[in-house]
Order: C-alpha cells, then sequence, then structure tokens
C-alpha cells in the first residue's frame, strides 16, 4: 500500500517535470512574433513624384554606380524601359506605364514595406529593419534560400545565383544606401543624383507632409493625385505621389504579408513545434512508465 | 571474484531465422542516412535559435548538403524497386490493410505500454503500426519530392502563389515524418518488447520466439497462427 502511494507521488512529479520539459520544448522553437508596427515620423523615406520626373535616368545610373552593380543587356524592342525589370544587378530603374491619363513614368525600387513578407520569411535575419525603418539586406548572412524571392507582393529581391547547381546564391535589392547613410557620405544615391527633385529623401514625417503639399498644390491645378505607401503594408519607406490609381501602375492596392507567409510562420511553425513537445513527452512518459510496467526478464 | 547466482543458471538458446534481406537492410540505413541529414538541415531553416548556422557560407553549405542528401533519398526507392522488382510486389501485398490491423490499433496500448499481449491479434511481417508508418512515410516521401523539386528548381519559373504553398507542405511533411521518426527511434532502440527489432535489421535475422510472439502471422502462417491465438483465447478465458 504505502509502495503503491510513493510510487503514485513519483509518477505525478516525473508528469509535471515532463510537461514542463514539453512546453520548454515547444518554446525554445518558437518565433518570436513582433507586434504590429507603424513607420515612425522620425524614419527616413525617399518620395517620388511622378510629375517632376522626366525620366532620365539618372536614378538607375547613380543606383548602378554606388552599388557597383554591372550593366545588363537588354532586347532592342525600341522600349524605353531597359532593361525590363528589376533584376539581381538592376535594383533601380524608370518604368513607363500607359495609364487612363496617359503615358507616366514610374521609378521602381524597394518599397521599404514596414510590414515586410520578405523580413518575416528571411530564415538567416540577414533581411531586416534598419533602426532609420527601411529593409536592410546583409549579404553576408544570407544563405540564396530564395524565400524572399517568392514572398515580396512587388516582386522587388532577386536572387544572384552563383552556382545552379549547388544553390550558392544571393538575394540582392536596393538597400536603401544604407552604407551611404550610416557613413555619412549622405541619402540614396538616386535621390542625391535627380537633377529635378522628383526623387526625394529625408525624414518619413516631413516628406509625407510634403507629399500631401504637393498633392494639394496639383488638386488646385486640377490633377487627379493621390500618395501611394502611407499606410501600405503597414507604412512603406518609398513613398509616391500617383496619377492613376495604383494597378495601373501594376501596384497592389492592398499590399500585404501574403497571408500564407503568417500562417506558415505563426501558425504552422508553432504547430509543429507542440507536435515535436508532444510526442517527445509521449516517449519519455512511455519510456519511463513502460520501463517499470514491462520486465525485460519476462519478455519473449 | 566470484558472482553468486539466485536460483538455478539458466542458458537460453536463440534460434534465429532470417527476416530481412541485406538489400533491404541496405535500403533501410541509406534512407535513414539520408533523411537525418535531410531533417537536420531542414529545421536549421526552422528553428529561429538555429539561425546562425542557417547564415551565410554555413548556410550555403547546410544547403547543399540538403541538395546532396535529397537527390540520394529521392532516388533510393526508385532504384531498390527497378532493382529488387519482386519485393515491391512483396512489399505491396505485405502492406495492404488487412482485418488484423483493427485488432492492432485496439490492443496496441496495453500491448505496447503494459505488455499485455492477449488481445493482439497475429500480425504479418510488418504489423499495423509499422504499416502505417510505411504509409506515412511513403505520402511524406511524395510530398517532399512534388514540393521540393520545384522549390530547388523551380523559382521564378512557377507563380510565387504555387510556390507559398509548396514550402509551407515541405514543413507539414517534415513535421509528421520527424515526429513518426522519434517513435520509431525510441520502438527501435528504447522499447523491452521491441528488442528483436534493431537486431533483425542490422543482421536480417530474429529471433524464432520472438516471431512467434510478435508476427505470428508471418512465422506460422494465417491459418496455423488463428489457430494458435483462438485456442489461446479459450484457454484465456477458462481460467
Amino acid at each position: 500500500m504505502n509502495g503503491e502511494k510513493t510510487e503514485r507521488r513519483m509518477s505525478r512529479r516525473e508528469f509535471l517535470g515532463l510537461s514542463a520539459l514539453g512546453l520548454g520544448i515547444s518554446l525554445i522553437g518558437a518565433r518570436p512574433v513582433a507586434a504590429a508596427r507603424a513607420a515612425s515620423p522620425d524614419e527616413v523615406a525617399i518620395l517620388y513624384d511622378p510629375v517632376k520626373c522626366v525620366g532620365c535616368k539618372a536614378c538607375q545610373m547613380a543606383c548602378k554606380r554606388w552599388n557597383r552593380l554591372p550593366a545588363e543587356s537588354t532586347d532592342p524592342l525600341g522600349i524605353y524601359e531597359s532593361p525590363r525589370d528589376l533584376s539581381a544587378i538592376t535594383w533601380n530603374i524608370i518604368k513607363l506605364r500607359r495609364t487612363q491619363t496617359g503615358w507616366h513614368f514610374f521609378n521602381y525600387q524597394c518599397m521599404h514595406c514596414t510590414d515586410a513578407a520578405c523580413v518575416e520569411v528571411c530564415p538567416t535575419g540577414a533581411l531586416a529593419h534598419d533602426p532609420l525603418g527601411f529593409v536592410a539586406l546583409n549579404r553576408d548572412r544570407c544563405n540564396g534560400c530564395g524565400y524572399c524571392t517568392q514572398f515580396c507582393p512587388y516582386g522587388v529581391p532577386h536572387l544572384r545565383v552563383e552556382n545552379a547547381l549547388t544553390g550558392a546564391a544571393k538575394s540582392a535589392k536596393c538597400t536603401f544606401c544604407q552604407d551611404r547613410l550610416w557613413e555619412g557620405i549622405g541619402g540614396p544615391a538616386c535621390a542625391e543624383v535627380c537633377p529635378v527633385g522628383a526623387l526625394a529623401w529625408g525624414r518619413r514625417g516631413e516628406l509625407l507632409e510634403k507629399a500631401w503639399a504637393r498633392v494639394a498644390e496639383l488638386h488646385a491645378r486640377g490633377m487627379d493625385v493621390r500618395i501611394y505607401g502611407e499606410t501600405e503594408a503597414g507604412g512603406l519607406h518609398r513613398l509616391s505621389i500617383l496619377l492613376d490609381e495604383p494597378e495601373q501602375y501594376g501596384l497592389p492596392s492592398a499590399p500585404k504579408t501574403p497571408a500564407f507567409a503568417r500562417a506558415w510562420q505563426r501558425i504552422i511553425q508553432p504547430l509543429g513545434n507542440v507536435a515535436f513537445g508532444a510526442a517527445l513527452l509521449g516517449i519519455l512518459g512511455a519510456f519511463l512508465f513502460v520501463r517499470r510496467k514491462i520486465r525485460m526478464e519476462e519478455v519473449k | 571474484m566470484t558472482v553468486q547466482l539466485k536460483g538455478k543458471p539458466e542458458v537460453v538458446t536463440i534460434q534465429w531465422i532470417p527476416k530481412y534481406t541485406f538489400m533491404e537492410r541496405l535500403g533501410h540505413w541509406l534512407h535513414t542516412a539520408t533523411f537525418i541529414p535531410l531533417a537536420i538541415t531542414g529545421m536549421i531553416l526552422y528553428f529561429p535559435f538555429l539561425e546562425p548556422l542557417a547564415q551565410g557560407e554555413a548556410g550555403l553549405f547546410v544547403r547543399l548538403v540538403h541538395r546532396v542528401a535529397a537527390v540520394i533519398f529521392g532516388l533510393l526507392p526508385i532504384i531498390y524497386y527497378i532493382v529488387e522488382p519482386r519485393r515491391l510486389l512483396l512489399h505491396i501485398r505485405e502492406f495492404l490493410p488487412r482485418k488484423e490491423d483493427i485488432g492492432w490499433l485496439k490492443a496496441a496500448p496495453a500491448y505496447y505500454l503494459l505488455g499485455k499481449h492477449e488481445a493482439m491479434p497475429p500480425q504479418g511481417r510488418f504489423n499495423a503500426g509499422e504499416k502505417l508508418n510505411g504509409l506515412m512515410m511513403i505520402i511524406t516521401w511524395f510530398i517532399f519530392g512534388i514540393t521540393g523539386v520545384p522549390m530547388w528548381f523551380g523559382k521564378g519559373v512557377i507563380p510565387p502563389e504555387i510556390f507559398r504553398w509548396l514550402v509551407v507542405f515541405h514543413d507539414l511533411a517534415m513535421i509528421v515524418s520527424v515526429c513518426m521518426l522519434m517513435v520509431h527511434l525510441y520502438l527501435a532502440v528504447a522499447h523491452p518488447l521491441m528488442w528483436a527489432g534493431l537486431v533483425s535489421m542490422r543482421f536480417g535475422v530474429t529471433s524464432a520466439e520472438y516471431a512467434a510472439e510478435h508476427h505470428a502471422k508471418w512465422y506460422y502462417g494465417p491459418k496455423r497462427a488463428m489457430e494458435i491465438w483462438e485456442a489461446k483465447k479459450r484457454e484465456g478465458a477458462h481460467h
């Protein structure tokens, strides 16, 4: 009777210990869930004004020069866009968009989302927010998995593949000229070089004020304009004035981290951790239980 | 030094009988030798606390290991069944669902936790649990292949919307298969009742007494195994 009691007390203690262990195992794997962040006015941003833009592509060239990106051969189709889209070696381009109100230039680069899908899915921490708010890329950390290229709602990051067979690759995208900013050289090369002030950089709060003033001015001139990037994806660090609806520019009107990225990292992965914890716990419990119940001497 | 033995010393002679062929064991261990590196290198991208191993040069190496292991892991069953087509037929026959599988499911808790075998109907060379494990391995092998190959070669070719699903299903297959591996490892290495399992996967033989106890349908044949089991049940009812 006494012995039986001791055995039961042992079991309970073991049960509690095992529960704590299982919980610990599930928590070790838990991804810290970042609280929804809003872009702060003190962060930096770039503002693009298509009414000022003359499509000279100085921004495109300055980006290539500063980031030492090689030239790209393009298709000679007589199209103004050259190259046609962003790539691993082209991080900034002037696109020509035909909207219902006519032909418009649009400077395309990383939108530097606050709620950034690439940062969410990056397994190495190579893509992360700079304290100044934009999305920086640490090439040394990148392992070339390419998840960012598949989850970005703007299709911005591209893989620079070094070896297709071994998978050696590095992600590449606009870094907001993080090096220039932190070395005190100046702002992003594209914005610094723009001869007409179509690209401007500065504190995000001040740029937004400037953008709203500009919108009011253009409205007064009878133009139908809107700001893109104030609230999209938690607030972009590349603000744009648009002469038509975002869709006409090929921009998502409600860019979001794909629901799947969230389901994947915030539901399936934690559930997986619970499954691993439960399996380990069950096995440990079974091990301790069976050891007491089944005697090897009696096993055939 | 002398050792005092309590009671009569007893010599147990084990009669060994063949259970797995050399090729079956080779296949099993190559599968192990590729699945474990795959799981470890995969988990490096899965668990945030392993992030340092995923970064930079280490990360590139991890991805290379994952790819080399994946090629062998993917081709292994195909090569095995090309080399041994008759085993394919045998394995299909052995893994088909049978009536005794339901009996196994009912009797398994008492059997594995308390060592009570009375309610366990005679099982074939693979019992219902091994069949379930095998079935899940086949399913997850397909999922790993269907999702993994496009994740390797399909970036920029397949639409991102589809790619995102692939990553998630690759993860789900990993969660399921790693949980199964943990249970499999426990039963193979630490469960007292299953002592001959690891021996037979290493040396190809099992104890005749063990086979009669755990795989009666295979050891005696279906008819004889049922007769023995029914007789045992009647005997048990009298007591």
